[in-house]
């Protein structure tokens, strides 16, 4: 191994760390680009319970949007952090209540009040919201949108068995160092 | 030249490849399929009730609605359709001006055998107001909505049937 670094050379080890580097930033930079433009902190998200099924399972992968302009309605699937809540949840809008509001600013949307409820679950989501009634706008992250069954289930494995994470990140890194092109 | 890595890797990528390709078109056809879902909704009975809910104190005014639904949705059920959730809301402004919509019946529809819906229900979730009370309330208009859920690719949603704008009885005491 430290043989095939000395013949790579100074210069090519670190010209490869050059694009390693280079990858994960256009990557990263790919990601905030996203949630620019869909207006929402994680425009991707994966399920991790499984209060929506038959819908949707464990590692499926959910596309979100958050218009500025536009409100929530009734039917709407959202993903939202509970007050004090660990994980975001993908729960279905079971109630909106539209305030009235003095401001009449055509971007601004109307401050809403909003219930959810998982639709394999028997209770709406009170009981989640740590002592509030409602969810209101900010504690939203996006509404679903689109659909990819399955490919989350990788990130799930790796916070399962974080071995896995490190296997993989060692190899990536080191086929990253050692390739020659 | 050709190294095992170098062949398994062009293999996969050209899998991969097809592999998108293909599931890129299934999520596309969403778009393509017509759909031509209709139904009638109408309302038998509502009722108000006045009375104490669970772990409150103070009294509630409750809507009690039963209702009949007759709807040919099996238009919905193409080959990207994974089920096909229904639901029944209810719109009306309440005396503060807050418009509200609230869901009170819901049915996950799975098999196109069963799109075809004949129903006589009622409440499945409790109808209430903010303000505790449906007085000076507008009347409330009652829709059956969907939201059909793919297999892969997007969600739609649409409305299956709707009824005029219905009062509320005066509220009944039940304590």
């Amino acid at each position: 191994m430290l043989d095939q670094f000395r013949r790579l050379g100074f210069r090519h080890v670190l010209l490869q760390v050059l694009n390693f580097a280079s990858v994960l930033a256009s990557g990263l930079a790919m990601w905030k680009g996203l949630g620019l433009l869909t207006n929402t902190e994680s425009p991707i998200v994966v399920v991790l319970s499984g209060s929506m099924e038959p819908a949707f399972y464990r590692g499926d992968l959910l596309f979100l949007t958050n218009p500025p302009t536009s409100a929530y309605r009734t039917g709407d699937i959202t993903v939202y952090n509970a007050p004090g809540g660990a994980i975001p949840i993908v729960h279905r809008v079971l109630e909106t209540h539209d305030l009235v509001t003095k401001l009449t600013v055509d971007d601004v949307v109307v401050p809403q009040l909003l219930l959810t409820k998982g639709d394999n679950n028997q209770e709406d989501d009170i009981q989640l919201y740590n002592g509030l009634e409602y969810l209101e706008r900010k504690h939203i992250v996006g509404k679903v949108n689109g659909f990819l069954p399955y490919v989350g289930y990788v990130t799930i494995a790796m916070n399962d068995f974080p071995q896995l994470k490190y296997a993989l990140m060692g190899i990536l890194g080191l086929m990253a160092l050692i390739q020659r092109e | 030249m050709h190294s095992i890595y170098q062949r398994l890797n062009s293999v996969s990528a050209l899998l991969s490849t097809c592999l998108l390709v293909l599931l890129g078109s299934i999520a596309l056809t969403t778009y393509v399929h017509e759909t031509h879902p209709s139904g009638t909704l109408e309302i038998s009975s509502t009722k108000v009730k006045l009375g104490r809910m669970r772990y409150q104190r103070r009294m509630v005014e409750t809507a009690h609605v039963k209702f009949n639904y007759n709807a040919d949705l099996t238009s919905l059920f193409h080959w990207n359709t994974k089920q096909v959730f229904l639901y029944l809301t209810a719109e009306y402004t309440n005396a503060q001006g807050t418009q509200n919509e609230a869901v009170f019946w819901d049915r996950i529809v799975r098999r196109k055998e069963d799109a075809n819906i004949h129903i006589a229900g009622g409440n499945k979730y409790f109808l209430k107001d903010l303000t505790r009370s449906f007085k000076n309330a507008t009347s409330v208009t009652y829709s059956m909505k969907y939201n059909v859920m793919p297999w892969i690719g997007p969600l739609t949603w649409g409305e299956a049937g709707r009824t005029e704008a219905l009062p509320l009885p005066p509220a009944q005491n039940t304590v």
